[in-house]
């Protein structure tokens, strides 16, 4: 009796997030599936047609935003990664006691909502703002030039909004580093570049990939950047699905595109995963 | 570092003249309130959503079958009020205290004289996403819950065509319509004779600009394609005003556009697009652009410039010479309404002059009622002598505004939206997704 009931803890335990989830995630993500099979209009109502061929003409149509989704998204993770790693790596080696004011100062940010901060890159760049303003009226800059409505404006967005994400798990990595195991490298003749390259770069691969998806993940479906800071060039595949549903109402290809979005960040996901080496690294 | 004190000195000036006077317009709300409203629509379009994905098949398939007896055929209703009136209206579109956001003078004022108690609900936020949540029970030939909504001119125009909304009975239950409205607004091209709708307030669709930046004015729709403003030109995200403006500006009147002619205005919005002159499509946050500088020449919403103008008064309002939108936003009563006698004691009391001035002067959107001129010029005069000149400036300027009380000439030039039909819509829909879009 005891034993079989030391058995289904576990199944205990996970039931609160199982119904969460079931809820919260797998019911929605099958209403979706459903509405991007559906025909119809928002005054005649929608019906259930198995429309299959919403796949490949969404898919058609909205292929350069798709591309540039994965692009922007790649170009901001490899960013954050190059901007986030020394900042961890500072804070969990050489942050001392000021450690938990550093972490404080990396978070800080999210005490702030995520569209007032977009929103207020929009004063700091605007054309005639407080950065460019200033640049300009020294003669450094072009007074046609801006930041605001290009792709380096929503770049730049995107970069700075998913910073966060990638310092703290690459934090955690490389503080559970045994220190002894960097000082044993360089007591075996190897230079603090080579120690660096050869004992905590790998040590830190589990933090760098659980940074790298949580940065690209959102960063490729994130929208606010692009519609805050960006121009009709630099629309992502986020602004497509918004616009389809809120201002087209043509919920079957809205629904369409999200799930082909979903499906494919999993599968590009499952690839890296297969490439950065899989199962140890998830520990 | 100049620009910075005039800022500041601007806004301690805002903040003195509220402190002052304690007088509230909307304008001075929006400020408080911040703009979020674009993210709040967000959030109840999911509910506009889910009612789209619950609505079963049978009921989809028979539309309009049972909602056509119901708005059409049966006998007017014996003309007894309730005493009891669900209104759903836009945020900030009525007259507001000071002090407690859900005190409108106009409401209290309506039940001390009708005795019929208002729910009145700031509901719609957008037009798509409301209609998502009350088109479920208006195709089931359900009561929405609402009896009195107010909606933009081209969806009264769908729901009419859907049979979705009760007629009302202007000669009997609202004769000040009749002797009160302004000439532009009876027989509008979205519903024939006021049957189903008349306006609560009205703007206009047309540019604005600051002539300091673009060193001349503007008359015409096609200096919104002038190279000299390269990146500076701001176009909205809202597809029909974009297009319908445009569609003025090939010379095609709205009415008569015709599926090739809104492929030739797409065709001309793409050259602009594809000249990188439009820096952005925008929605309401190109006001802030036009404040900052960002944008030069923009299209624009008559009200926004109107409160605009107060910090900016270099700024200017036009419409163009090839001719403007006249949007009107309307009172209607939806099928089933349980209230709709109610509903059209509402629709009569405000268009009582005195009451429709109360309304104007808060709100500062172009007043269906030309009448409330003369009243708001009086209470302004009411104001200076007793000594408040602050008041009586502000109301001097809601009164002598074009923006507010259009000229003849300005009416004139105006066009209403092209009513769409389910394909014309989606097509123009396609085709200008691809301008705001790539």
């Amino acid at each position: 009796m005891l034993r079989r009931f030391r058995g289904a803890v576990p199944y205990l335990f996970l039931t609160p997030g199982g119904l969460w989830l079931l809820v919260f995630f797998a019911v929605p993500v099958l209403i979706m599936a459903s509405v991007s099979l559906q025909e119809g209009s928002l005054a005649r109502g929608y019906a259930l047609t198995w429309n299959f061929g919403i796949y490949p003409e969404a898919i058609g149509r909205w292929s350069t935003q798709i591309l540039r989704s994965v692009e922007y998204g790649l170009i901001a993770t490899v960013l954050t990664l190059l901007i986030g790693y020394p900042i961890a790596y500072t804070i969990a080696f050489r942050g001392g006691r000021y450690k938990n004011i550093l972490l404080l100062l990396v978070i800080l940010p999210f005490f702030t909502s995520f569209i007032i901060r977009t929103i207020s890159w929009k004063f700091v760049l605007a054309d005639e703002g407080l950065l460019l303003g200033t640049l300009k009226s020294w003669g450094i800059l072009d007074p046609g030039f801006r930041l605001l409505a290009t792709p380096v404006a929503v770049i730049s967005g995107i970069t700075y909004n998913f910073l966060p994400f990638v310092v703290l798990p690459l934090y955690v990595a490389l503080e559970k580093i045994d220190y002894r195991l960097i000082e044993a490298a360089t007591d075996l003749y190897a230079s603090r570049f080579q120690a660096f390259l050869r004992v905590t770069l790998p040590l830190s691969l589990p933090g760098l990939f659980a940074a790298s998806l949580l940065s690209f993940i959102p960063a490729v479906g994130d929208y606010i950047n692009a519609e805050l800071l960006g121009s009709r060039d630099t629309t992502m595949v986020g602004n497509v699905v918004q616009r389809l549903f809120l201002q087209n109402n043509d919920y079957p290809e809205a629904a369409a595109l999200s799930m082909v979005l979903m499906v494919g960040l999993l599968a590009g996901v499952l690839a890296y995963q297969r490439i950065l080496g899989g199962e140890e690294l998830t520990a | 570092m100049s620009d910075d004190q005039d800022q500041q000195t601007a806004i301690e000036a805002a903040i003195a003249r509220m402190v002052a006077n304690g007088r509230l317009s909307r304008r001075d709300f929006l400020k408080r309130a911040g703009r979020g409203g674009a993210y709040v629509g967000g959030a109840l379009s999911i509910s506009a959503f889910l009612a789209a994905c619950g609505i079963s098949p049978a009921a989809s398939n028979t539309p309009a079958a049972t909602a056509t007896p119901s708005a059409s055929t049966e006998p007017t209703p014996v003309p007894t009020p309730a005493g009891q009136l669900n209104f759903a209206n836009w945020p900030l579109y009525i007259d507001t205290d000071d002090n407690d956001s859900t005190k409108h003078k106009t409401i209290e004022d309506f039940t001390a004289a009708t005795g019929i108690k208002v729910k009145y609900t700031e509901a719609v936020e957008d037009n798509q996403s409301f209609f998502g949540t009350i088109q479920p029970d208006l195709s089931a030939g359900n009561d929405t819950g609402w009896d009195l909504m107010v909606l933009t001119d081209w969806l009264i125009g769908k729901m009419v065509g859907l049979n979705f909304l009760e007629t009302i009975d202007i000669p009997g239950l609202v004769p000040n319509f009749a002797a009160h409205g302004g000439d532009k607004y009876k027989n509008p091209s979205y519903d024939a004779n006021n049957m189903h709708s008349v306006p609560w307030q009205s703007g206009i669709t047309g540019i604005a600009y600051n002539p300091k930046l673009t060193k001349r004015e503007l008359t015409s729709f096609e200096d919104l394609f002038d190279p000299a403003f390269k990146g500076k030109v701001g176009m909205f995200t809202e597809m029909r005003d974009t297009m319908n403006l445009a569609l003025l500006g090939i010379g095609v009147k709205p009415l008569d556009a015709t599926v090739d002619d809104a492929k030739r205005a797409q065709q001309k919005l793409l050259d602009q697009a594809n000249a990188g002159i439009v820096r952005q499509y925008y929605d309401n946050s190109y006001t802030d652009a036009l404040a900052k500088g960002d944008l030069w020449a923009t299209m624009a919403w008559s009200g926004d410039v109107f409160q605009l103008q107060f910090d900016n008064p270099d700024l200017k309002f036009v419409v163009p010479k090839e001719g403007g939108i006249l949007w009107v936003d309307n009172m209607c009563i939806p099928a089933k309404a349980q209230h709709p006698i109610d509903a059209q004691a509402m629709m009569n009391f405000v268009y009582q002059p005195d009451i429709a001035a109360q309304i104007t002067e808060w709100v500062n959107y172009i007043c269906p009622v030309p009448e409330a001129q003369a009243i708001i010029k009086q209470h302004a005069k009411d104001a200076a002598d007793g000594g408040d000149q602050e008041t009586a400036d502000y109301l001097n300027a809601v009164a002598d505004s074009p923006l507010v009380f259009p000229t003849a000439d300005m009416l004139n030039n105006l066009y209403s939206y092209k009513v769409l039909s389910e394909d014309e819509e989606s097509q123009w829909n396609d085709l200008f997704q691809q301008v705001v879009q790539g």
